[in-house]
């Protein structure tokens, strides 16, 4: 019980913690609102699931990321939905980004699609990239070489580029 | 704008939105109640419903065939009884490559790097295509189970032609798609035809995640 207790308040300090990996993964993943809130949750069910396995060799970081990812490009499988939960979102919010109707918005609208556009797995290392996570980590989130890790993102950037130039 | 640009453009953006992502207290003392992953607690009921029909199924035959075979092969109806042999042998092996799937899902870590989890579920997904090739498998058993020796004596040339017709174009159609249907056919027409349709789309996605993940692991190789 008491290991119950403690395992349920690691938990929420994770979550609490973290919100922001679970957040942009699933923004990256899923462009409707409800999709992404039943990832979300989806997520947060892993993570307490697997809790209890955690290892302290790696990062907690990278070992939300994993799971975060994972449910993420797996998400496709699910076909049943849980009961609606908890994440809330102020639209406003949303909105108040856009107040700067400027070139930011322009471009933020671009890497947004240009992020929709990749592959599943070529977007788990984009948003590693976004996020500057260094190559050593983002390798041991992925599960490939370290120098494999720098030529995908030189690609990757490459692409970009290219994307934005045409502006 | 350049690279850090964009990255700031993003980080500055995620933010922002973040400021405003509640995760409600309650709602996480909620997941903390949902018990360990359990086996059949994450199948869906009609899924649960299939295998018991399908174990079922097998036991009763199996054990229905076996007494036939001990007690009373002499009298039996050969046709029926070899059809429905080779029907409940390749529904076991099925049920068999189900069973090993969930057990295998259920052993599945998460937390594990990405392409080791992915390759895993999308190995995992495909071996349903074992289940399709082995289910067809089954066709031509079902045109001759009803046979019987009496046919030998009184049927027509007609009839004959008529019901060889049939079994053997289901013989020849379940072993063709026996030996067809498999991961490397997977962008043909006829494939894409027999795999169309919603309940598809998990396999056919796990096809193309399988593709990102041998591509992940070339590179790998090559680095």
């Amino acid at each position: 019980m008491v290991n119950q207790d403690r395992q349920k308040k690691i938990f929420e300090v994770v979550i609490e913690q973290h919100k922001g990996i679970l957040f942009k993964v699933a923004r990256a993943y899923c462009q409707n609102e409800e999709d992404r809130q039943d990832l979300i949750q989806e997520m947060m069910i892993q993570i307490w699931q697997s809790i209890h396995k955690y290892n302290d060799q790696y990062k907690i970081s990278t070992w939300m990321y994993r799971i975060s990812l994972n449910v993420a490009i797996s998400f496709y499988r699910k076909s049943s939905k849980r009961t609606k939960i908890y994440t809330e979102m102020n639209e406003q919010t949303v909105d108040a980004l856009i107040e700067d109707k400027s070139d930011k918005e322009t471009h933020l609208n671009l890497l947004e699609q240009f992020i929709s556009e990749l592959k599943e797995i070529d977007k788990a290392l984009m948003i590693l990239y976004l996020e500057e996570k260094n190559h050593i980590e983002i390798a041991e989130i992925l599960g490939i070489s370290v120098s494999n890790v720098g030529t995908k993102i030189g690609r990757i950037k490459d692409k970009l580029k290219a994307r934005f130039s045409q502006l | 704008m350049n690279e850090l640009e964009l990255k700031k453009l993003w980080q500055t953006t995620n933010e922002k939105l973040e400021e405003s992502f509640v995760i409600n207290k309650k709602n996480t003392e909620d997941i903390t109640r949902i018990k360990a992953h359990n086996l059949l607690g994450s199948m869906k009921p009609s899924k649960i419903f299939a295998l018991l029909v399908g174990v079922l199924w097998v036991c009763i035959g199996g054990m229905s065939l076996s007494s036939i075979y001990l007690n009373s092969f002499s009298e039996a109806n050969k046709f029926f009884l070899f059809s429905a042999s080779i029907q409940v042998g390749l529904t076991a092996i099925a049920l068999f490559i189900y069973i090993y799937q969930l057990i295998t899902i259920f052993q599945l870590d998460i937390t594990d790097p990405i392409i080791k989890t992915q390759e895993q579920l999308a190995r995992l997904k495909i071996t349903t295509l074992w289940v399709t090739r082995i289910l067809f498998l089954q066709l031509p058993v079902w045109t001759t189970f009803w046979w019987n020796e009496t046919m030998l004596t009184d049927w027509s040339i007609l009839q004959w032609i008529v019901t060889l017709f049939f079994t053997l174009s289901f013989t020849f159609i379940a072993i063709w798609l026996f030996f067809n249907i498999k991961y490397e056919n997977r962008k043909k027409r006829w494939f894409q035809l027999i795999f169309r349709g919603k309940e598809w789309t998990p396999l056919m996605k796990s096809m193309e995640l399988l593709e990102q993940v041998a591509e992940y692991k070339e590179q790998n190789a090559n680095t």
